[in-house]
């Protein structure tokens, strides 16, 4: 008997022929310009393939790691299927990633290839040196290669043949690596298996609601797990048409988008829902968006008022869904059949089993405040922390993966969310490590020491506050508040860039050292302080 | 008088692109580290350096960096 192929590639492209939907557009690419390019299933499989062939013709071998670089953009999404077609392992960095967050993602992977563009190449370029596993460049905006390791997608892709004999894949190949942040340490590669295809093909179809004839739109970046997992995996795995749109938040563009496009199922964020709730109601008026059935949104916790807003404005409801990049797809969620209540994140999809865990590991029952964890197993959870095995068993106790999230159950099984049971911040969908940044600030010469929290935000959820003690002899100034910012902004990414910088005399510490965070936000919230037996003396 | 050329080495400072150039139909689009967020410190810098001040939404309208030239431009000579 032969065993079933769970190549993820496979199943998005070349399968989806296979079942006569080769004609069917799988992508509907609009440009910054609003100039529509379709793709169909055939052109996706061929491409796949040429890229899948141009990668063994460079001698990149099974379960080798690259990573694509870019803004949305054809390209990216050609890479990442072709790349899995032929069992590498592909990770996608977002397109704001500075220099350090380059190198800690492309460095501690030892990534063999990327496949960027000038503009972004620079950045490579300037820290190349320290990839020294980095192989070569694909640049996807030149015509002719640029040396013997910076080469010419077009090129390449053009000498490639478009037919490739995909392997059949055992599910337990890796796959996708997302690097994701956590509140100590540096970034911590979340990889996944071909396995996870089942989960997210699932999901995609009873969560999103996908069905053949739908045309849908996930906002997500490829950069991060919900563009890849739902904005490539889920919905080609289902031969669905999906739209892809290269320019960035704009709320007459999203709406005439939608209009224009039939979009009839939308994946969304929560800031960008609350934006456009701070927008004329007006506005939506002009628009004809009866096509529009079903909308989701992922990334934080929905809040009521969004809700409201969508029934009254939309016409809709808007579904909360919840999921990590290390639990690969959706695993609690509101959905079409469950009566939404406002604020909670939904109940447990399928045979996901979700439960509260007190600290010292018992399962807890209605209404207690605990751990919000997952009985492991599931389909598309996570293999392990790449190169940091130590890292990934420390997420499981009692075989529950502990989320880092808090929760509470209530008597009908619906989960709502409390907070982080970590310092680990969560801007507009985007974590952020505290430490990371800290450690920015503590590149520039004027910063002595520095605390970084996690604050709430009526837009974002949650802001990146900074404490900085600076050294002796330096002013605080504008301009040192500006540097500070774009520093960080340059070094890790836009959306680590703190919101608000407060100049201390010094930072709370404990008697080892470590600064206090609970401390600094405690006093920015004007709370309490709570247990401060561990401070040190002089504070 | 500001011109182009004056803004483009705040532009590469903030966008952290020494080969940024820019012409008065330059948008966001045609900047790789131009989002929301780093638009944020690309308004900061500006009304430091300009000493100048954007009212709040001031900037929303702007079509392109032409347009945002003309408007500090405008500040400038109050």
């Amino acid at each position: 008997m032969s065993m079933e192929n769970f190549n993820i590639g496979y199943h998005c492209t070349g399968k989806q022929c296979e079942l006569g939907r080769g004609g069917k557009v799988a992508m509907r690419w609009i440009g910054t310009d609003f100039e529509r390019r379709d793709y169909t299933f055939d052109d996706l499989n061929r491409t796949t393939n040429q890229f899948a062939n141009a990668l063994a013709g460079l001698g990149v071998r099974r379960g080798e790691v690259l990573f694509t670089f870019l803004p949305k953009s054809p390209e990216q999404f050609v890479a990442f299927l072709g790349s899995l077609k032929a069992e590498c392992i592909t990770g996608t960095l977002f397109s704001n990633f500075g220099e350090d967050a380059l190198i800690d993602r492309i460095g501690a992977s030892e990534a063999c290839l990327l496949v960027t563009r000038k503009s972004l190449y620079r950045k490579i370029e300037k820290v190349r040196d320290r990839l020294p596993a980095l192989r070569m460049v694909i640049l996807t905006d030149i015509q002719e290669d640029l040396s013997t390791d910076v080469l010419s997608w077009s090129r390449l892709m053009a000498g490639a043949s478009p037919d490739f004999a995909v392997p059949v894949t055992d599910p337990e190949t890796p796959s996708v690596l997302h690097y994701t942040s956590g509140s100590t340490g540096k970034p911590k590669g979340v990889l996944h298996r071909h396995r996870s295809l089942v989960k997210q093909t699932q999901t995609a179809r009873d969560i999103l609601g996908l069905r053949d004839d739908d045309i849908y739109w996930c906002t997500a970046d490829q950069g991060w797990v919900t563009g890849t997992s739902y904005g490539i995996i889920g919905p080609w795995s289902l031969g669905i048409t999906q739209v892809h749109f290269g320019g960035g938040y704009d709320a007459r563009n999203w709406m005439e988008l939608i209009e224009r496009e039939k979009v009839s199922v939308w994946y969304t964020a929560p800031t960008a829902l609350r934006m456009l709730l701070r927008e004329e109601a007006s506005l939506y008026g002009e628009f004809n968006l009866k096509e529009l059935r079903h909308i989701c949104s992922v990334g934080e916790p929905l809040n009521p008022e969004v809700i409201t807003w969508g029934r009254e404005v939309l016409g809709k409801d808007i579904f909360d869904t919840w999921f990590q990049t290390e639990t690969g797809a959706i695993m609690i969620s509101n959905r079409p059949g469950l009566a939404i209540r406002p604020g909670s994140m939904g109940i447990p999809y399928g045979d996901v089993k979700a439960g509260v865990i007190a600290d010292d590991g018992t399962e807890l029952g209605v209404g207690a405040q605990g751990n919000l964890c997952l009985r492991s197993g599931w389909e598309s959870m996570f293999i392990t922390y790449l190169k940091n095995e130590s890292a990934y068993q420390s997420k499981f106790r009692n075989g529950w993966y502990m989320t880092g999230d808090m929760a509470w159950r209530d008597e009908d099984g619906y989960y709502w969310f409390l907070g982080r049971s970590d310092d680990v911040i969560n801007t507009s969908g985007h974590l952020v490590s505290p430490f990371e940044v800290e450690s920015a600030l503590l590149e520039l010469p004027e910063v002595a020491e520095s605390g970084v929290i996690a604050a709430p935000d009526e837009l974002l959820f949650e802001k990146v506050v900074a404490f900085v003690q600076l050294h002796a002899g330096f002013e605080y100034t504008p301009e040192l508040e500006l540097k500070m910012r774009i520093h960080v902004a340059n070094r890790l990414s836009s959306v680590a860039t703190p919101q608000e910088i407060f100049q201390v005399e010094a930072l709370p510490k404990n008697k080892s050292g470590k600064i206090m965070r609970r401390v600094l936000k405690a006093r920015y919230l004007g709370e309490e302080m709570g247990d401060i037996s561990t401070l040190e003396e002089r504070q | 008088m500001i011109t182009l050329e004056m803004l483009e080495p705040i532009f590469r400072e903030v966008f952290d692109d020494n080969a940024v150039v820019l012409n008065r139909d330059t948008t966001a689009d045609n900047i790789d580290a131009w989002d929301s967020i780093s638009h944020m410190n690309l308004v900061l810098a500006l009304e430091l350096r300009f000493k100048i001040k954007f009212a709040l939404g001031e900037l929303k309208t702007l079509k392109n960096v032409g347009e945002m030239l003309d408007l500090i431009n405008k500040k400038c000579s109050k």
